[in-house]
């Protein structure tokens, strides 16, 4: 290139020399306009080089569901993953070809999957036989070979997109992501010498002029490829003559400058193929998408020349709008592609057969889960400016799970919709919000803003910072058992009435839900059943400020005032800041920080950042494990029992109900051993509900749950821990044999030492089979 | 100057615009096209270390990945997590694992294995964190917790928390005794 301007310069400044001796007004006025004229070519040369070489599509950022990991074993049912692969768009088929195709018999499936770009590199597109039983992946195994697969990881779901404020949309193909029947026909279509021209082609403009005056009207259009380009890319779309300039020197700027393939990949990028709502469609690899619901590789060739037939007017030949002319263009485009040998004439014939198999527009909410991934937003806004994400073209892998979060939107509207009708309440005035978490991990795997899980308004699981209850007292009650000579949950606390006067003479007088005093109560069972004055007595009695530094620990960042009434929960929160604190008990004293995001990816699939899994310990685990003691009683005996109305004995619930005055909150937070969920409901006028948090809240948490196979203890057994029988009337040492006891765990050592009266009589009665036992073995 | 060739330039594309004028696409509504201003390239954050040398796969981790025992799916990730660490991707590694994490959560070597990369890559305190995790996932487990206990010494010395680490490395002798 550089060899080529410098021989342009000389043969310039040869002839300038001769015509030296001829000067004339004329020829300074041309020579004026040139310098003008060259000056004005340098400055676009620059912006052409700058835009094409810099040139960022404004890409949205893709947000995707967790992928979904096949292995044997998985708690998955056929229907499940049907309605994963329909969120996938992979196509039901007799027999599988294609990535992205399956075929189902009753619980058999064939599935050749697609490869996908992960954060850890690529999954190579597997072909797989499954088979489901029992609400499990009972098998997976090489579609080929029959041999049995350890794992596969499928393409994950998308669940939405970071627009710009401009609403621009692509997805981003380089030149061998395109299929060669695709380029072959635009090519053939649009510009048949883009190979061999200069950026303009005075051929295919002498070539139209001629069609369109034999047509008596405009018919062809004898824009290259590159002009088209140049049109979309660098200018208005206003036809001055200006323009034309503009677009005719920068058409040849751009193909002095780049190579055909450069150009031609830009093209296929860029192009405007149709309008969805205020989102511009551009470039193949979207249109593909949005008219066909698969991605460009898998279009069949009637689908493709219907695209490559769209590029002439979109909305003249929308297939949707205008099935005949976009289908009479469609075998337009077929017939060339056949004339020119790119098909055989049988393949056309049936093409032309076909119908435009273009998806029903669908107006589809561009983001499926918007309170999730509102979510994701203010997570990436720590990390990112705003123009990163809406632009950057970043691949976001979210740590959502679309079963999970389908199941929490249809039981929480459907459980509103009950409650409101059972209790002869207004329709759609309670609000509700919900949290889902994997224990371990720590990633939120579902959540709810409210009732409507289209609405991307004001979300409640992230902004209603309610008053919390109840929900409060599991760390009033670990802050205790943290000290087991004082406290254990055989410890009797005092629930009689409380009269507290503060230092500034206010005075406090907590009362039971029930209105009723219980007199002396085990440690565990005041707060199973939720006492609110030997719950008040006992946060007294360790100091207030002891139990903010507990919740200091257990993750709450907000302020917090020393009033006796936080022992009560007199605290407002949102069910995310809750979900924070139960993470710590469920995750067995390790604060794991909640993450919505696993990794992410630049536009070019290279690794950007990735959000590890962490964890930090908080509580040790002994004390941890008394208090989820605890919880369990609220499951068992306290004011969660309602759980085992539906969810089976055999799984292990720890939890807590929550209810604030007037009935205007009602929570529960509760865990099985691998996730953990907080539900919230209440009303956007804070007004009373008429709802406890078991009445209202538990009821949405246990409508999820059973749907969970709850699988695992709450907290495996932790060293340190022994489990002793207790009377629970007196706190004392009681033994199998005697009525009402209850073996608890106590940090080693610290269990009481007065045995209980019927101790002494040594009856022999067998053991009773106690869930407690098996903990052990 | 190079006057005739721009006078030729002007020329031609007078002519090719003016014909091209008569001839464009029908109905093209195409909207106004959003030229980008070259705005620099999103700068990241520099991903979490890559180079960190020196991994050397935890003592024992061959004869664990194939002891029967683990779901399969569980021991393909920590033989891939093993091949990503030794081809010195520590951070593929450490994904691979927490994948292995999510289908079997409570698997304290899994917990162990992510501290040992934690600590390749230069994280004592994650490293130190992980494996509490992993002894609390493993009660009973004298051995895990003396692995554990080893590695939070290690850790505890790269801190020079020597001290600690010496505490550690009694722990791990007193359960590696049991």
């Amino acid at each position: 290139m550089v060899k080529r301007r410098k021989r342009g310069r000389k043969k310039t400044r040869r002839k300038v020399a001769k015509r030296r001796s001829s000067r004339s007004l004329w020829v300074r006025i041309v020579v004026l306009l040139a310098v003008l004229l060259a000056g004005y070519v340098v400055y676009l040369d620059y912006q052409v080089r700058h835009q094409f070489t810099g040139k960022r599509w404004s890409l949205p950022a893709r947000v995707y569901a967790r992928p979904l990991e096949l292995y044997a074993g998985l708690e998955l049912s056929a229907e499940q993953f049907v309605t994963e692969l329909k969120a996938l768009q992979y196509r039901p088929v007799v027999s599988p070809r294609e990535s992205g195709q399956f075929s189902r018999n009753k619980n058999e499936f064939h599935l050749l999957s697609r490869s996908f770009d992960f954060w850890d590199g690529q999954e190579a597109p597997a072909n797989v036989r499954l088979r489901f039983s029992g609400g499990k992946l009972a098998r997976l195994t090489d579609g080929r070979s029959g041999q049995s697969l350890s794992l596969l990881r499928l393409d994950p779901v998308l669940v939405g997109s970071f627009y710009p404020a401009h609403n621009e949309d692509r997805v981003l193909l380089q030149l061998d992501e395109v299929p060669v029947s695709l380029t072959d026909a635009l090519i053939v279509i649009e510009d048949r010498d883009f190979f061999s021209h200069h950026g303009i082609s005075p051929l295919a403009v002498a070539r139209a002029l001629f069609a369109n005056i034999r047509a008596g009207g405009v018919v062809q259009g004898g824009s290259t490829l590159t002009q088209q380009l140049v049109k979309n890319f660098f200018l208005s779309s206003e036809r001055t003559l200006t323009r034309k300039i503009n677009e005719a020197i920068m058409s040849l700027l751009l193909e002095w400058h780049y190579n055909k393939d450069e150009i031609l990949e830009a093209y296929l990028n860029e192009v405007y193929l149709g309008q969805d709502g205020n989102r511009a469609i551009h470039g193949f690899g979207l249109a593909s998408y949005f008219y066909f619901e698969r991605p460009l590789a898998e279009l069949s060739i009637d689908q493709t020349a219907l695209l490559v037939a769209m590029v002439k007017g979109p909305s003249y030949y929308n297939p949707r709008r205008h099935p005949e002319r976009a289908t009479a263009r469609r075998n337009l485009v077929l017939d060339v592609m056949a004339d020119l040998g790119l098909i055989t004439s049988g393949e056309s014939a049936r093409a032309k057969a076909s119908k435009p198999g273009v998806s029903a527009y669908q107006r589809k909410a561009i983001n499926t889960f918007p309170a999730f991934l509102e979510l994701v937003r203010r997570q990436l806004q720590r990390d990112y400016r705003d123009e990163d994400i809406t632009s950057d073209g970043l691949s976001i892998f979210t740590t959502l799970n679309p079963q999970v979060q389908w199941q929490l939107e249809r039981v929480l509207g459907a459980r509103l919709d009950k409650l409101e009708r059972d209790r002869g309440l207004e329709a759609k005035t309670l609000e509700g919000a919900a949290v889902v978490t994997s224990v371990q991990g720590g990633e939120v795997l579902a959540l709810a803003g409210g009732r409507d899980p289209n609405f991307a308004g004001f979300n409640r699981a992230l902004d209603a910072h309610r008053q919390v209850g109840s929900l409060l007292k599991p760390a009033v009650y670990l802050t205790a058992l943290e000290q087991p000579k004082r406290y254990t949950l055989a410890t009797l606390l005092d629930d009689s009435p409380l009269t507290f006067t503060a230092r500034n003479g206010v005075v406090w007088q907590p009362g039971n839900y029930d209105k009723v005093n219980h007199g002396n109560v085990p440690l565990y069972r005041a707060l199973a059943h939720s006492y609110n004055i030997s719950t008040a007595r006992l946060g007294l009695d360790l100091g207030i400020e002891s139990i903010i530094k507990t919740l200091r620990r257990l993750g709450v960042e907000q302020h917090l005032n020393p009033y006796p009434s936080l022992v009560l929960g007199a605290v407002e929160m949102s069910p995310l800041q809750v979900t924070h604190i139960y993470q710590t008990f469920a995750g067995g004293g390790f604060r794991t920080p909640l993450r919505a995001i696993n990794a992410v990816l630049a536009s070019d699939k290279s690794p950007l950042q990735r959000y590890q899994l962490n964890v930090q310990s908080a509580i040790e685990p002994a004390p941890n494990y008394l208090i989820n003691s605890a919880m369990r009683f609220v499951a068992r005996e306290g004011t969660g029992r309602s759980i085992y109305q539906s969810i089976p004995a055999s799984q292990d619930v720890a939890g807590k109900t929550g209810t604030t005055d007037d009935l205007r909150d009602s929570w529960f937070a509760g865990f099985t051993g691998d996730r953990l969920g907080v539900v919230w409901i209440g009303r956007d006028d804070n007004k009373s509900t008429g709802l406890t948090g078991s009445t209202g809240a538990l009821r949405v948490w246990r409508d999820l749950f059973v749907q969970f196979n709850n699988t695992g203890w709450v907290q495996p057994a932790v060293e340190g821990v022994e489990y002793l029988w207790i009377d629970p009337k007196s706190g004392s040492l009681a033994d199998a044999g005697c009525q009402d006891a209850v073996q608890l765990p106590f940090i080693t050592g610290s269990g009481p030492v007065r045995q209980a009266a019927c101790v002494k009589q040594k009856k022999a009665l067998p053991d009773p089979v106690d869930w407690f036992k098996e903990l052990f073995q | 100057m190079k006057l005739t060739s721009v006078c030729r330039v002007i020329t031609a594309v007078a002519v090719l615009v003016f014909i091209h004028g008569c001839s464009s696409a029908p109905s093209q509504q195409q909207p106004t096209p959003v030229v980008e201003q070259g705005k620099p390239l999103f700068a990241p954050r520099p991903p979490v270390s890559y180079q960190a040398p020196g991994y050397e796969p935890p003592p024992g981790t061959t004869s664990v990945v194939t002891a029967a025992g683990y779901p399969p799916a569980v021991g393909a990730l920590l033989r891939q997590a093993e091949q990503q660490a030794n081809a010195g991707d520590l951070e593929s590694a450490a994904a691979s694992l927490e994948r292995a994490i999510r289908i079997d959560p409570r698997n304290p070597v899994l917990w162990h294995h992510l501290a040992t990369l934690r600590l390749s890559q230069g994280e004592p305190l994650q490293a130190e964190q992980l494996a509490s995790k992993s002894n609390s996932l493993a009660p009973g487990n004298h051995a895990q917790q003396s692995r554990n206990w080893l590695l939070i010494a290690q850790a505890r010395r790269q801190l020079n928390n020597t001290a600690g680490a010496a505490a550690a490395e009694r722990r791990a002798r007193e359960l590696g005794a049991r």
